[in-house]
């Protein structure tokens, strides 16, 4: 039965190997048969007769040498050629009138008329500031010189520097204003992100994400779903819409920013391979310091005599032989493995004549450190441009990804908690299989069968995604285009878990007793989008560019769950669920929603020196109230580029300088659908013993509002952009203020009113920040040493202006204080631990000495609800980050360092209310838990509280668990060696590369790790926290928390990307 | 030309997309979950009063419920592992609130259910029925809130627009309406269960035992009215006059009152059923405690016999005992007050079958043969632990292979103990039993017996004492308790006969105390002790009487006597109470 289970790992295995092979050996087929279809491309618009006039010429750098790879396109047609490896090109025009595009990445754009001559010889200038850029502004582009918003654009170079599973962690650090935050250390998770900190006023974290997370848009369709389906390295460049006036033209999607991705795609020119693949390795940069054998032994002791010296937690025979023997048994040591990651991806991209395609594969696998969690992704990308006529043209991107995500079980808590004085496997040799017995907790089974029963554990999600985007465009006459996108997403998920019997997980004994779990999940989106373009310049200064939108979304998605418990026969886990031995069925889902909307935007620009840019979003929402289903969000933004006037034309020092401001308003549906139309909860009852009394239950729990409108978001932006010394140091500050009203809120009510919530539009809250992103090249030698950093930092200040009712200033059940971030800490303060000397003021609170001491605030000498205040907050002071690039001689080298400073982390670990929330048996010494200073009468400490056998809740222990969070890591450090062409060229290869890569390196500064109080005060999870003993919940749940999840990691790299 | 068809076609295609079907994308048709709209059909409204029935599963059977009813009693002190916040008096504020939102969630349901019920298409008679169901259970709910926080909010219409104010109504007003919608139950629900109400849910008979309460209640209250004992004792005549009628009847043999066999039967008016029904018994098997729906009750009450080691006292030995079905999951939360239950409330022991009927004070061995330094236990045969209601001599002590554990906390005599056998280990009250369950670990399958019609006889009997009838009545009443409660089935008829006789009480030997104690004989550990103390107002009294060391101390600091005979209001409550007047806490909190 066992060994059917590690067969169906190798058949998997195997099929991922096969899988690689075979799209390896599709795409060289293609390639070979694509060559032919695009040189038959090319002689049927030969044939047609339009080219008559033949060109020659070569292509040089500034400094002469020739120029390899530029594309050189006829302007206008689809007409175009690539230079040769000695800069020479030729090609045919239609006449002299034509007008030839050169360009090559890197160095300027130019255009030259061909007029009469026929051998040209061009020099094209290295493009010394990305003021050229292109930049995707949503609903089309611009060049970075003309944009009036704010807009941070990140490159596939820096991407790659950190290889991660997602492009989001990636970032973590690299752009100012963009605040991301791990939730989660499970392999191919993501991270949350903010921009420009939190508008909305959430009650939970999946609210507050679809409420404050920005807007994923790829190829200019929005992306639902998790981010981990794109590979980092299909991706072009990333453009992140920051300020309102650039994020109105997504209207009711734009209120969180707007995360813009462009995917690679085929560059005219002879096919290029590129292949990419890097392996990692990972492991845990350290354990939780849990007690040892010996002090697990004191703690015990010590815990009851906390209680008077009785304890149902006493030593087994096991524990005190273990005790006696030396025993101290390191759990974690023995279960976390070394994890590793690894990734191939093969791409080729080209194009002739009128065709432009790029298609390739990638394979992605990544175990985790805990064993049984891994992560495996296999894609398949083609993009193709085709230009079908004079006037038209066509694309398609469609990215096609199945993945399997294993997250087996969590044993870090188990781990945590199991003895130090038992050993794992008996003097037999066998595994201890349960160590605990003769304790209250003897049905605990030894972690280390996951790893020899992992046949019976399985936790797998598999997913098939196909991402679709089609376009066609149509010139219908110069200046104006129309554009038809439409995007088709469709992901289906399906769920296996089975957890057979004799396991951490599952620790009874039979198989009757084995959990089955599977469930299907759909979901699909599509969009259409209408647009059309007018781009002219009239009496050579004024530019008009206007763009117009129509577009539709409807998302849609279902789900149904089943559970089986008892199986027959382990083998059979979760594929039959009828030889379950029963089997029931979860609450299905569905849910769907619609978007209609109409935009238009007018650019303005005045000789390069005056930007304008005016824009209108009207947006109908289908989760809101019929009459109140429209909203119209306007934005406004003006530039004014300084360093185009005539007067500084004298002031060499500065070679960019511009000005921008906006003011714009976005805003949110973020609301479920059905909201507006009430939701009965459902229960089942059985009145008596027979079938005959068995019946459905309904009750009320969540009011529905009628009248549900728009929550509105209005932003100003006020940013400097600047160069200096030719763009040697370069930098923009920007300001900005945003208020956010009528707001989307989940509101609780007071319990006795008999519905727990209803969502309403209220309440206001504001936010302001600045922003500074600089770079300068530091060092740049003749030899060719060269060293450039770049920097950014942050600062949001968020608070709630208003809550439902005006004159309210609090309301504690929500966890909003006027004036406050929109989460905080609302809790006692600690002072300490009653100490022996006091016992007769602590009598007063009933509290004994080696209790937590809180502050009495209102001198009643009673501590209850009155006694709690604003004790912290998640938001940073400021975050920021730097990066330092070294190169010489193609040797570079990579520092990444991310700082988060000033916020408070809360670690439900060191606390417990004798409920579900906080660390079970926390205090009483049950169960081995964190290693900490606690109180004895020979240990006078402020710390932790007194070990106490006779207790479950420990009085007040929320309050031990808010800590400083403040860090600066190092992200990543990566070296990397070019290889010189002159080796290359021999074997045909146009580039390559080699590095090394360590992610997550070392921690430079935190007092929390410093302290031992963790491993990484960064977050891992939401909410755990305990209820407060004075009342209420002290942290709201969307609060991300630093649970006992698994280790974070150290990942080393080692890397080859190749171009030939 | 052929270039301008491609552009056409384009065009066209394009037209089309345009045109896609756009008003209707606004539209919502929820496929998944259910509208409120749902409540003006028939199915809606019985579904309302169902979703109430289940919804009761979330708090008997619940510990956070359990600490609240059973600890902080003269019944009880805190087991190994219990929650001091309610056993001691320390601060209780984040266990309370699942009551208070419990009740006013399903009383809103209910609202509906009244509302909507009254005009939705039903026959008459199902009219009738569902809505007397409705209003026994607002009244239901009213009480336990009443009794528990006393003044409270009283909403008595369908919620229909959300406010962040509220405020309490006095209890005068509260038990008014408690004793109009049980007035108007009792007359309107069926004698005996009738579908689709089947099993032990309400009926007539259970609306006049609620009813007598709410009045023997209402009469200790400041909100008493002339007559309220005389109407309580009436209905308990009216009951037990009437018992065949309503099907109801008890036991001859007390043993047969809490068994699984017959939590159905002529004994029990109403129950919160439970089943192995995945479904509709929204049974959890095999979890680790986690269904906030389970019936634990089968948990709390039972010692730490699987870490009794051979050694004991002394440490070292292999357990004597491991965790089976039988001897069930070990929760250690509620130890048998010993003082009060031995050397008072079940002081007799031979005539009254009651103590032995409610404890077991005796774990045959199971773990094999495990040597201790008195012998090998044999299992299935030796008994390897003993917590005799007594002391043992140094002799017997000997002669006993297994384990004694005796009330003095001997032979551990650790005067910090608190005496009462060994937080750890003591007798285990045994009416909630499971043993037919599937899974060592899993809650109960019995469904949660809430009113027995033995009870009938105690609110009659304290009625009567109160001056609803008279002495001999109330002492007639308890008699018909203690007389069966002599009855043994394996003695002769002439010994329970005699046994009856010496059971058998006179007027005057009837006192408030008394028929406290006889409740503890008939009722240990039922989730009614604390409402009963603070009925009878001896809350305070009794503690320090009976529960000096662990529950009263809180009292002696700084309290007036009678502080703590409410339970705080919830501090969600008070914090959610935004508009208005503040919600006002309860004194001493």
């Amino acid at each position: 039965m066992v060994k059917n289970r590690s067969e169906s790992i190798l058949d998997l295995k195997c099929f991922r190997k096969v899988m690689l092979i075979f799209g390896i050996c599709i795409l060289l087929i293609i390639q070979n048969s694509f060559q032919g279809l695009a040189a038959s491309v090319i002689n049927s618009y030969r044939s047609d007769g339009l080219q008559h006039k033949t060109v020659t010429g070569h292509v040089l750098a500034v400094n002469n040498t020739p120029l390899a790879g530029v594309n050189i396109i006829e302007k206008g047609t689809t007409n175009g050629v690539i230079s040769g490896p000695d800069g020479k090109f030729s090609i045919a025009v239609s006449s002299g009138n034509s007008i030839l595009t050169f360009s090559f990445i890197g160095f300027e754009v130019k255009d030259v008329v061909v007029g009469d001559q026929t051998n040209l010889e061009i020099t094209l200038d290295e493009s010394l500031t990305g003021l050229n850029e292109v930049i995707v502004i949503g609903y089309g582009t611009a060049r970075k010189k003309d944009v009036t918003g704010s807009v941070a654009s990140i490159g596939a170079g820096t991407l790659q520097q950190v290889q991660t599973s997602n492009m989001i962690s990636g970032l973590q650090g690299r752009a100012a204003g963009i605040d991301i935050v791990n939730n989660s250390t499970q392999p191919g998770s993501s991270g949350q992100i903010r921009i420009r900190g939190n508008r909305q006023m959430a009650t939970t974290s999946g609210a507050s994400d679809a409420v404050d997370a920005p807007l994923l848009v790829v190829d200019g369709i929005p992306f639902g779903g998790s981010i981990t389906d794109i590979s980092t390295n299909d991706i072009e460049n990333i453009d992140i819409l920051k300020d309102a006036s650039a994020t109105a033209i997504y209207g009711s999607r734009g209120a969180g920013g707007v995360i813009l991705v462009t995917t690679k795609r085929g560059k005219a020119g002879k096919p290029v391979f590129n292949y990419n693949v890097y392996y990692g390795i990972s492991n845990a940069t350290g354990f939780y310091h849990v007690f040892d054998g010996p002090q697990y032994a004191k703690y015990k002791d010590e815990a009851k005599a906390g209680n008077g010296g009785s304890s149902s937690y006493g030593l087994s025979t096991a524990e005190q032989d273990g005790l006696t023997n030396g025993t101290s048994t390191d759990w974690q040591k023995l279960i976390y493995r070394q994890g590793s990651t690894v990734e191939h991806q093969l791409s080729v991209s080209g194009g002739t004549g009128g065709t432009k395609y790029s298609f390739g594969g990638s394979y992605y696998s990544e175990e985790g450190i805990v064993p049984g969690q891994d992560f495996s992704r296999f894609s398949l990308r083609t993009t193709i441009d085709h230009q079908i006529s004079k006037r038209l043209r066509a694309g398609i991107n469609t990215m096609n990804t199945l993945s399997y995500s294993n997250a087996g079980g969590n044993p870090v808590s188990g781990l945590c908690r199991l003895s130090p004085l038992v050993a794992p496997y008996l003097p037999d040799g066998t595994l201890n299989q349960t160590p605990l017995t003769g304790l209250l907790d003897n049905l605990t089974v030894n972690p280390l069968t996951i790893i020899t029963n992992a046949a019976s554990i399985k936790n797998l999600t598999r997913r098939i995604r196909t991402f679709n985007s089609l376009y066609g465009e149509w010139d219908i006459i110069d200046a104006l285009k129309y554009r038809i996108n439409v995007g088709l997403d469709y992901r289906q998920d399906q769920n296996d878990n089975y957890m057979g019997p004799n396991t951490m997980y599952n620790t009874n004994t039979t198989l009757d007793k084995a959990t089955e779990y599977v469930g299907n999940a759909e979901a699909w989106t599509y969009t259409i989008e209408n647009l059309l373009t007018y781009d002219k310049t009239f009496l050579g200064k004024h530019r008009v560019t206007f763009t117009g939108l129509y577009s539709i979304q409807k998302d849609h998605s279902l789900g149904n769950q089943f559970n089986g418990t008892g199986i027959i026969a382990d083998y059979l886990q979760d594929y039959n669920l009828n030889l379950a031995n029963t089997l029931t069925a979860n609450n299905g889902t569905f849910t769907e929603r619609g978007l209609i909307s109409y935009m238009g935007r007018l650019n303005y620009s005045y000789d390069g020196r005056y930007l304008l840019t005016a824009t209108v979003r009207r947006d109908g929402a289908s989760v809101l109230s019929k009459g109140h289903q429209y909203f119209t969000y306007p934005a406004l933004a003006l530039a004014w580029n300084i360093s185009n006037e005539q007067f500084m034309k004298n002031i060499k020092p500065i070679s960019n300088l511009k000005l921008r401001g906006g003011w714009g308003v976005t805003s949110n549906q973020g609301i479920n659908p059905y909201a507006t139309l009430g939701v009965l909860g459902v229960d089942f009852y059985n009145y008596g013993s027979t079938p005959a009394g068995n019946n459905p239950g309904f009750l009320v729990q969540n009011l529905a509002n009628k009248s549900l409108t728009w929550a509105s978001t209005s932003q100003f932006n006020i940013g400097v952009d600047f160069g200096l010394f030719n763009e040697r140091f370069t930098g923009s500050i920007e300001l900005y203020q945003q208020k956010t009203k009528d707001i989307l809120l989940s509101m609780t009510l007071p319990p006795s009113n008999g519905a727990s919530s209803i969502v309403v539009n209220a309440g206001k809250t504001q936010g302001k920040g600045v922003e500074i992103t600089l770079g300068a090249t530091i060092i740049e030698m003749k030899n060719g040493f060269k060293w450039s950093a770049d920097m950014n930092f942050s600062m949001n200040r968020e608070k709630i202006v208003a809550l439902q009712d005006p004159n309210l200033k609090e309301d504690i059940g929500n966890g909003w204080f006027v004036g406050q971030p929109l989460s905080v800490i609302y809790d006692g303060v600690k002072l300490g631990i009653w100490q022996i000397a006091d016992s007769v003021q602590a009598a007063v609170y009933g509290c004994k000495p080696g209790q937590i001491r809180i502050k009495d605030l209102n001198g009643d000498n009673i501590l209850n609800g009155s006694d709690r205040t604003v004790i912290g907050n998640f938001e940073p002071k400021w975050i920021g980050g730097m990066t330092n690039r070294f190169s010489f001689k193609g040797i570079d080298l990579t520092f990444v360092a991310y700082a988060r400073m000033g916020q408070t982390v809360v670690v439900p670990y060191f606390m417990t209310d004798g409920g579900a929330n906080g660390y079970p048996f926390f205090n009483n010494s049950r169960v081995n838990s964190l290693y900490r200073d606690y109180w004895t009468r020979t240990n006078p400490t402020n710390a932790f509280p007194r070990p106490d056998a006779g207790s479950d809740n420990v009085k007040y222990s929320s309050t031990l668990g808010y800590l400083d969070g403040s860090f600066i890591k190092a992200r990543s450090i990566s070296l990397g060696y070019n290889l010189p062409s002159s080796l290359l060229s021999h074997i045909n290869v146009s580039s390559l590369r080699l590095y090394v890569t360590c992610l997550n390196p070392f921690i430079i500064y935190s007092p929390f790790v410093k302290n031992g109080y963790g491993l990484d005060p960064e977050g891992n999870g939401y909410g755990g926290v305990s209820n407060s003993t004075l009342g209420g919940t002290p942290v709201p749940g969307r609060a991300i928390t630093v649970n006992l999840n698994a280790p974070p990691t150290r990942q080393f790299q080692f890397g080859l990307n190749m171009n030939f | 030309m052929k270039r301008y068809i491609k552009s056409l076609l384009f065009l066209l295609l394009t037209i089309v997309l345009m045109l896609a079907n756009c008003t209707k994308i606004l539209d919502e048709q929820p496929r998944a979950s259910v509208t409120p709209d749902y409540f003006t059909t028939p199915g809606g409204v019985l579904g309302g009063i169902t979703g109430v029935y289940s919804d009761m599963r979330n708090l008997w059977g619940t510990e956070g419920f359990l600490n609240m009813v059973v600890g902080g009693t003269d019944e009880v002190l805190k087991g190994g592992s219990g929650n001091p916040n309610f056993f001691e008096y320390g601060i209780v504020n984040s266990d309370i609130a699942d009551l208070w939102r419990i009740a006013y969630q399903d009383i809103n349901t209910i609202n509906g259910v009244l509302q909507y019920g009254a005009t939705v298409a039903l026959p008459d008679a199902t009219r009738l029925q569902y809505l007397a169901q409705a209003k026994f259970l607002r009244a239901f709910y009213y009480f336990y809130l009443v009794q528990t926080y006393g003044d409270v909010p009283l909403h008595v219409t369908f919620l229909s627009n959300a406010s962040t104010a509220d405020s309490r109504a006095s209890i005068a007003d509260v038990y008014a309406q408690i004793i109009t919608d049980l007035t108007e139950a009792a007359d309107q629900l069926p004698a005996v269960p009738t579908a689709p109400f089947l099993g032990k849910a309400a009926t007539s008979a259970s609306a006049k035992y609620l009813l007598a309460k709410a009045y023997l209640t209402r009469g200790w209250s400041g909100a008493a009215v002339s007559g309220d004992f005389q109407a309580a004792y009436n209905l308990c005549v009216d009951l037990i006059t009437n018992k065949a009628t309503y099907g109801i009847d008890l036991w001859q043999d007390y043993a047969s009152v809490n068994i699984k066999a017959n939590d159905y039967g002529k004994e029990v008016l109403f129950v919160i059923d439970h089943s192995t029904d995945l479904k509709y018994g929204e049974y959890t098997t095999g979890s680790a405690a986690s269904g906030p729906k389970e019936n634990k009750s089968n948990f709390y009450f039972r010692p730490n016999y699987p870490t009794i080691n051979a050694n004991y006292p002394a440490s070292g030995g292999s357990s004597v005992m491991i965790r089976d079905i039988p001897n069930g999951r070990p929760f250690i939360r509620v130890r048998p007050n010993g003082p009060y239950l031995i050397n008072q409330a079940f002081a007799e022991r031979v005539n009254d079958s009651r103590w032995d009927n409610t404890f077991q004070v005796a774990w045959i061995a199971n773990n094999g043969a495990i040597t201790t330094p008195r012998g090998i236990l044999t299992p299935a045969v030796d008994t390897a632990i003993w917590t005799p209601p007594f002391e043992v001599t140094p002799a017997r002590r000997a002669a006993f292979k297994g384990i004694i554990v005796t009330p003095s906390g001997a032979p551990k005599n650790d005067p910090t103990s608190k005496s009462s056998w060994d937080p750890a280990m003591f007798p285990s009250m045994k009416k909630y039993d499971d043993a037919t369950r599937a899974q060592l670990n899993d809650g109960s399958t019995r469904p949660f017996v809430m009113f027995k019609f033995s009870e009938v006889y105690l609110i009659a009997a304290e009625a009567a004492f109160k001056g609803g009838g008279t002495l001999q009545n109330a002492a007639d009443m308890l008699n018909v308790l203690r007389q069966r409660a002599a009855y043994r089935s394996n003695k002769s008829a002439a010994q329970n006969t005699a046994a009856a006789a010496a059971m058998t009480i006179t007027p005057a030997q009837v006192t408030l105390d008394f028929i406290l104690d006889e409740r503890t004989r008939e009722l240990y550990g039922e989730y009614q002790r604390w409402w009963d103390l603070v009925r009878t107002q001896t809350l305070s009294a009794r503690l320090n009487t009976w529960n000096k060391l662990e529950a009263y101390p809180k009292y002696s600091a700084s309290n007036p006597p009678n502080a703590f005979a409410l339970r705080p209001i919830p501090q969600t409550q008070i914090d959610l109470v935004t508009q208005g007047p503040a919600f006002p806490q309860n004194p001493g909190y």
